[in-house]
């Protein structure tokens, strides 16, 4: 046998999940799943593998740089494993479903490959689970998003939330409204990028007295209550000014939908959202460290495609933070059930909901109670009642 | 994977970690800190004490003294939600879990790269396909020499850089230089600057989205005491 035989060691970002959490996390999934089929989103699930043309198209395009790619021995066309799920929804949703009538709700849930693991998020393979909402421009479908999103993640008894509400769109349009330079925009955006106001004002000096919008754009920053109040002063160009209007119209409306949830407003924001372009948030939970879901509008299927592209919204919540955020899952009841036992005894358990596990040898010195407490079983069949074992429970 | 520790973000009124780094750049940052309103408990002047969190009359912020490579790592991960980094270290890490809203002003040098007096009279850089560097910064080398088609192999140090063309370990180096002394004492001159340095006060992402009010307070007062210095120097 070889070491690595031996030591079972895994390729970096990749990980083995073991009893309980493995249950866990599915039991997870699947109460997502529900709360979504709740809101009419029907499931739909897309293969772990695509050609690389349909899955860098449009919105795919941000993650070519994390793709494994591999050739199709077949086809001798070059494939990608999926890093992200909602490209692949949204293809579905503007070719197979293109009849289907809108707004178009779909949910999904599965796992992801990345070629690298952030530093501080190492896992390479990830579950993400989501849903999107296709064929709406309306304000409606933004607050829809972000209250099922919540309303999910509270139902899994994550608590606390904190919402960061942006545009991606605004910093681009306000530039594009200026005409500025791509070398300017670009100091602009970094110092944007790493909310360094006295940085912004230097870096937007040169683009004229229209740029100061920059700097007030980032002090606007903060609880919504504040920053509604102060991106409504901010003198924009009118596109920019549509989508910070469009951003204070949804926060009221979540604000007002969802009291127990903390909304901040970022109208400079970019990080994560590469491919996003209305109204995009990302939820955090305080204590974890990094995001819990991320979401918001893009533009499904291709561009300059004969069929128009069509407005989307929807959000992917990460399993792996979620999972940080709940209390640490116990093995649930077991029942052991001494060797010898008649079947029908164990199968009228399982018939009421219990969990049975069979003694398939003799105990050991007749010893019922210690083998079960040896395999973790709470409980014990014994004299056709069921009885705790004493050392264990849940 | 599931916790097993209770989650800091679960109590009211949670305390503030502050990271600062030890050495050079704390003189220059203890004023700054006195402006802002913040004074640390008696033993953090103590350079003997081996104590690494220290009270301060601020009843929810309390200050950690690390390395100043760790700073960015320990505001990254969400361990210390404010710190003081100096951009060189920014650089080299990137995370994307780092805003660094405020320039301090302080801990002004910059990173370049260096190499022996000697070489430098008939070196031409155009010529590069293939450098060796020995750096405590691979990441900003490597990244700088690939901007320019240059392949930079790097050799990571901790410390005493300059020992390293003297000995042969290799030809040039990517450090911090402020004014150049210890690079002349090693016969060394400076070829290219990468990017002026100085301190920055650097906040967790996620602690500014969930506590904004309080970090922006911070940030605000780190922000008046910058320009209280400036005013008074």
């Amino acid at each position: 046998m070889t070491e690595a035989e031996t030591t079972a060691l895994l390729p970096a970002g990749l990980r083995d999940i073991l009893p309980p959490d493995a249950a866990f996390a599915a039991d997870l999934v699947q109460r997502l799943r529900a709360c979504f089929a709740g809101y009419g989103y029907d499931w739909v699930d897309p293969p772990l593998v695509e050609f690389e043309d349909t899955l860098f198209d449009g919105a795919g395009a941000a993650m070519t740089n994390e793709t494994f790619r591999l050739m199709d021995p077949v086809s001798q066309r070059m494939m990608g494993l999926r890093t992200d799920i909602t490209v692949q929804v949204a293809r579905i949703a503007t070719t197979r479903l293109a009849n289907a009538p809108r707004p178009l709700r779909l949910a999904y849930a599965g796992d992801v490959l990345r070629v690298k693991g952030k530093q501080l998020r190492p896992e390479r393979q990830f579950t993400q689970i989501g849903a999107e909402l296709i064929g709406s421009e309306s304000e409606a479908a933004d607050v829809e998003a972000v209250t099922m999103a919540i309303d999910g993640l509270t139902r899994l008894g994550v608590a606390k939330l904190s919402v960061d509400l942006t545009v991606p769109a605004l910093v681009p349009q306000v530039l594009a409204a200026l005409e500025a330079p791509a070398r300017a925009a670009a100091a602009v955006r970094a110092a944007l990028d790493r909310k360094d106001a006295a940085g912004v004002d230097v870096a937007a000096a040169p683009l004229g007295q229209g740029a100061t919008v920059f700097g007030l754009l980032l002090r606007a920053a903060g609880t919504a209550e504040s920053a509604l109040d102060k991106l409504a002063r901010i003198p924009l160009p009118d596109a920019a000014r549509r989508e910070a209007d469009r951003l204070g119209a949804v926060a009221r409306a979540l604000m007002a939908a969802l009291p127990g949830t903390a909304f901040t407003i970022d109208p400079v924001e970019s990080r994560g959202l590469e491919y996003h372009t209305g109204v995009s948030f990302t939820i955090f939970r305080a204590g974890v460290r990094g995001e819990i879901g991320l979401g918001g509008r893009y533009l499904a299927g291709r561009a300059g495609a004969a069929r128009a592209q069509e407005p989307g919204t929807g959000f992917t919540l990460y399993l792996d933070p979620i999972l940080r955020a709940l209390p640490e899952p116990k093995h649930g009841e077991r029942i052991y059930v001494p060797f010898g036992t008649p079947a029908d005894a164990a199968a009228g358990l399982r018939e009421n909901g219990h969990r049975t596990v069979a003694g398939l040898a003799p105990e050991a010195n007749g010893d019922a109670p210690a083998e079960a407490r040896r395999l973790g079983c709470t409980h014990l069949w014994h004299d056709g009642r069921i009885v705790p074992v004493a050392g264990t429970g849940p | 994977m599931p916790r097993t520790q209770p989650l800091p973000g679960e109590r009211a009124n949670d305390p503030i970690v502050l990271a600062l780094p030890k050495g050079r750049i704390l003189k220059e940052v203890m004023p700054l800190l006195r402006h802002a309103g913040i004074e640390p408990e008696p033993a953090f002047a103590d350079e003997e004490s081996r104590q690494l969190q220290f009270a301060t009359n601020r009843p929810n912020l309390s200050i950690i003294r690390v390395r100043s490579f760790d700073v960015a790592t320990f505001v990254a991960f969400g361990a210390a939600q404010l710190g003081v980094a100096g951009n060189d270290v920014i650089m080299e890490f990137q995370y994307s879990e780092l805003y660094a809203p405020l320039d301090l002003k302080v801990g002004r040098c910059r990173i370049s790269v260096a190499e022996s007096a000697e070489l430098a009279g008939k070196d031409d850089p155009s010529r590069w396909s293939h450098v060796r560097v020995a750096t405590k910064y691979p990441e900003i080398t490597r990244r700088h020499f690939a901007a320019r088609g240059v392949q930079a192999e790097c050799i990571k140090l901790n410390g005493a850089l300059e020992l390293a063309p003297k000995l042969g370990l290799c030809r040039r180096i990517v450090d911090l230089v402020s004014t150049g002394r210890t690079l002349k004492e090693n016969g060394l001159v400076e070829v290219e600057k990468i990017a002026d340095v100085t301190s920055r006060l650097i906040v967790n992402r996620a602690a500014m989205k969930t506590r904004p009010a309080e970090i922006n307070g911070w940030v605000a007062k780190f922000g008046a005491a910058v320009e209280a210095y400036a005013r008074a120097a």
